[in-house]
């Protein structure tokens, strides 16, 4: 009887640093007039939430941190997306368009030069989803690398994303480009 | 900064106050858009040339650029909160909104509109590169000019560098005699005798002995010139490499926090010592190198085309296809060192992570995986430095064939020409031909020089730009002209105090308060608040960003640094330790001190005790950030440290935050003796060691909050009211955690 007292206080205790999973039928986000996305969760109304990527690299739509700031502006997570998959379309749009405002990133479709400066920056001449750019890079061997085997990261001199999360399908001379530098 | 940039179709831009481009909004959707801020006081946000919101000055009481991951927007706000987004936009946008929010909060908090930035432009108008506080692109100056300044380095061994050219010119013209007296020998006495049979009585024996002995004075001279060429070129070598890596040393320390903060410790290391390195030895071959060679290929020239000019363009006639084949492949070397280079430089930082980080490695007990990493990164090094060799050493054999192509065109038509055989070229004798082969020869040792050029150049460019990206780097933090050593008190002042990292990001906003002289000071808060900031404020690690902070009355920018910092003493949580001994340790803040000083700060600290019990005693020594020593007895050695430099003002950052309760206590009686009659300003985690402070500091999202003592604030049941409760929920927690694991 005691151990099992025992055992419930620890239970308790420990709790609240387990990661809390939300259950997606129960998600209600809507858009406000700001722009911003609130919940109705578990009888509870949440505004202007947070949503994060908790391994924006890895998946963008598993592992969706959704948190909000209470009055003291104190970081309060309510729990964390597993999976996209599990929303209703319409939750999956919502919460996606979302995620692509704030992780906005255009893809790197082709690689068409790399210039170096001799200097630290390179001038990398790419096709990416939202249009040909030559992007200017500092301290390349930081801000232009692969960040698994195929996944390709790059941070301009502005503090602009791009990625490629795999190379391998990039045409032949786009990966004749980049060998050099990757 | 002109935030005057872009008004939409059919709108005059100079019609606005302000006019900024933006190009996201709603579900990130790429659109044209303008965010125009008129002269009445209003913001109009066009998309796609159409006027679809209009807002109000007053509409919000905070304007805030808020950074997202890929994105970033601009934001009104009102009580504190995000109220709307105006508009968003991509990164290379963010500086000139983040400058507007900041206009147009300076509207609301004094009614003053300023009409324009007086911030200066972040990016270089030629190449559009951020300056980075450069006054001048250093990307736009060409790279002669970033070489001038390292051949400027030589000044100072002018003399010394003088004599190694000299002796280098002498052993090369030295060069140019041996051939001469070859061709004399050859034409003189190699040559057969009519008839078949030689006459070994008609030979000259004075004459061929004189030539003998001019051949064998040429070797014996070049020895000579070759001897103090060398001791010269080492005394100027080694030399400058010191004064570079001195000058870079110095700067580094003498650098900002902000800058400092933006590299790695390894990457600084490297700075100093292997780039200072690459400098040294570029500038001593090849500086001295350009000089000889190239009057040794206008020596050289002059005399082929004097003896057969038909001849001399034969020789040279491969050597532009040469060049410019060499001019092409340039880039491809020059990618490939800088790939070895880049291997190179995470090869140093993983080397130097892993053996800093050493104790976690072991305690983790990622031996195995280190392992694995560094032979990876090993790996990918030798990988690239060994493809980096075979490109090079696949283009040189082959462009130094065709480069010397042109000797095979002198043997083939000189040979002819001894013979007789080629008509209106003249004639020439065997000597006169090895005579030229000779020359040629040496032209081609100058042109070998030029193309391996780029190969040490972009070598030498890549570590000159790097460090003297340091060496020009303007310090932000600086002594003003009229700075002035203080004799301080210890009262100091915030007024008006706004601060943050980013300049666009405020960390401290609107912090006012009076720290009177002789008081104890806790800064208490949430994590993140900007308790270390206000620290950092007061060394003047930073300088403010609004406002200003005065000690003694006297504006701390107005203060020499030297004369601030020797009189605050800080104590922090981690301590650093030095190689040395516990003696060093505790004298770095005061090296002329005696022991007897040293002795009687350790009492105070009470470190005296556990230092007799080491063997060595005060000469025991600390080796690898003093971690044979226990936390407290570091902390320790910190307090004496700090007794010893006898500080007006004391910082004291979590100075026992990773210590046990036990130890705490003791290390508390060493702080108060510390602290006795001193300004002291403490920030503590654990509330409970503030609680006999004079007066509480609490700050609250970058504000200050509340301020009075323990008893008042708990009365007043404010912040730090609730902070007090959460500590002690945690501590109930904890209890009641320990209870359930036993």
């Amino acid at each position: 009887m005691e151990n099992n007292e025992k055992k419930e206080n620890a239970g308790e205790v420990f709790e609240i640093d387990m990661l809390e999973l939300l259950d997606c039928s129960k998600l209600e986000f809507f858009r406000d007039d700001a722009g911003f996305i609130s919940l109705k969760y578990d009888g509870n109304e949440y505004f202007n939430v947070m949503l994060t990527r908790l391994v924006p690299f890895y998946s963008k739509t598993t592992y969706i941190s959704v948190a909000y700031d209470n009055e003291d502006r104190e970081f309060k997570e309510i729990g964390v997306i597993k999976d996209m998959k599990e929303l209703s379309p319409e939750q999956y749009e919502l919460v996606n368009s979302y995620l692509e405002y704030k992780y906005y990133m255009p893809e790197i479709t082709k690689v068409y030069s790399i210039k170096d400066n001799s200097r630290g920056f390179i001038f990398v001449d790419i096709d990416t989803t939202a249009g040909r750019k030559t992007i200017c890079i500092r301290d390349w061997y930081s801000n232009f690398r692969l960040l698994t085997d195929k996944y390709l990261y790059a941070s301009d001199v502005d503090g602009n994303k791009y990625f490629c999360d795999d190379i391998s399908k990039l045409d032949k001379k786009s990966l004749a480009v980049l060998e050099i530098y990757i | 900064m002109n935030l005057l940039l872009s008004a939409p179709e059919g709108e005059k831009l100079d019609s606005f106050l302000f006019a900024l481009p933006f190009n996201l909004y709603g579900r990130a959707k790429k659109v044209r858009g303008n965010l125009c801020v008129t002269k009445d006081k209003k913001i109009l946000v066009y998309v796609d040339n159409k006027l679809t919101d209009t807002y109000s000055f007053e509409d919000y009481d905070e304007y805030a650029c808020e950074q997202l991951v890929g994105c970033s927007m601009m934001v009104g706000r009102r009580n504190d909160v995000t109220q709307k987004c105006i508009c968003a936009f991509t990164q290379d946008n963010f500086i000139a909104y983040a400058e507007l929010c900041k206009i147009l909060n300076h509207y609301l908090t004094t009614g003053m509109l300023v009409e324009k930035s007086e911030i200066d432009e972040p990016k270089c108008p030629k190449c559009h590169l951020p300056l980075d506080g450069y006054t001048e692109c250093p990307y736009c100056a060409s790279k002669l000019k970033t070489f001038s300044k390292l051949i400027k380095r030589i000044g100072p061994y002018k003399k010394a560098f003088a004599v190694a050219i000299l002796c280098t010119i002498f052993g090369e013209l030295l060069g140019v005699v041996s051939p001469y007296i070859n061709r004399l020998l050859i034409d003189g006495y190699v040559m057969p005798a009519d008839g078949g049979t030689a006459d070994v009585s008609a030979i000259n024996w004075s004459g061929f002995g004189l030539l003998c002995l001019a051949l064998l004075g040429t070797v014996v001279a070049s020895v000579v010139f070759n001897y103090f060429n060398m001791r010269s070129s080492y005394y100027v070598a080694l030399n400058l490499g010191q004064d570079l890596r001195q000058d870079v040393f110095n700067k580094t320390l003498d650098l900002s926090m902000t800058s400092i903060s933006k590299k790695t410790a390894g990457e600084l290391i490297s700075r100093v010592s292997n780039d200072a390195n690459k400098l040294q030895s570029f500038i001593t071959d090849n500086g001295k190198q350009a000089i000889v060679r190239i009057f040794s290929l206008i020596i050289v020239m002059v005399i082929v085309f004097a003896m057969n000019w038909r001849l001399a363009i034969l020789a040279i006639i491969p050597i532009p296809f040469v060049m410019l084949m060499v001019k092409r492949l340039y880039n491809v070397i020059h990618m490939h060192f800088s790939r070895s280079w880049r291997c190179l430089n995470s090869y140093s930082k993983l080397l130097h992570d892993a053996l800093n980080g050493i104790r976690v490695v072991k305690s983790c007990g990622t031996e195995r995986m280190e392992i694995s990493k560094y032979s990876a990164v090993s790996a990918k090094w030798a990988k690239a430095a060994s493809k980096a060799e075979v490109v090079w050493n696949l283009i040189w054999p082959v462009t130094d064939f065709l480069l010397t192509f042109g000797n095979y065109f002198v043997l083939f038509f000189g040979a002819r020409m001894v013979l007789g055989l080629v008509p209106g070229w003249g004639s020439m004798t065997v000597g006169e031909l090895t005579q030229f082969t000779s020359y040629v020869t040496m032209l081609y040792t100058p042109m070998r020089w030029l193309m391996q050029l780029p190969r040490t150049f972009a070598d030498a460019s890549i570590s000159a730009s790097k460090v003297f990206e340091i060496l020009e780097e303007q310090t932000d933090v600086r002594d003003a002209k009229d700075s002035v050593d203080l004799d301080i008190d210890g009262n100091i002042s915030f007024n008006h105090v706004y601060f943050g990292y980013k300049v666009y990001n405020p960390v401290l906003k609107d912090i006012t308060c009076n720290i009177e002289k002789g008081k104890m000071i806790g800064i208490v808060g949430h994590s993140g608040v900007g308790k270390s900031t206000m620290i950092n404020l007061i060394l003047r690690l930073y300088d403010v960003t609004q406002g200003e902070i005065k000690i003694d009355g006297v504006d701390i920018r107005k203060i020499s640094q030297q004369s601030l910092r020797s009189q605050v003493g800080v104590v922090l949580q981690e301590t650093y330790l030095f190689e040395g001994s516990v003696l060093d340790n505790i004298s770095y803040a005061k090296p002329d001190a005696s022991f007897d000083e040293i002795v009687e700060a350790a009492k105070i600290a009470h470190a005296h005790e556990f230092i007799t019990k080491l063997p060595d005693g005060y000469n025991t020594r600390v080796g690898n950030k003093g971690y044979t020593l226990s936390g407290g007895e570091r902390q320790r050695i910190a307090i004496a440290r700090a007794v010893l430099h006898n500080p007006k003002i004391i910082i004291l950052d979590e100075a026992t935050a990773s210590l046990d309760t036990e130890t705490e206590k003791q290390i508390q009686e060493g702080l108060n003796e510390l602290c006795k009659g001193k300004t002291t300003i403490a920030i503590a985690h654990r509330l409970s060691t503030l609680s006999n402070a004079d007066q509480l500091i609490v700050l609250d999202k970058g504000r200050l909050a509340e301020m009075g003592t323990h008893d008042e604030l708990m009365r007043h049941k404010g912040v730090y009211y609730n902070l007090v409760m959460a500590q002690r929920q945690t501590t109930k927690m904890k209890k009641v955690e320990k209870a359930a694991l036993a």
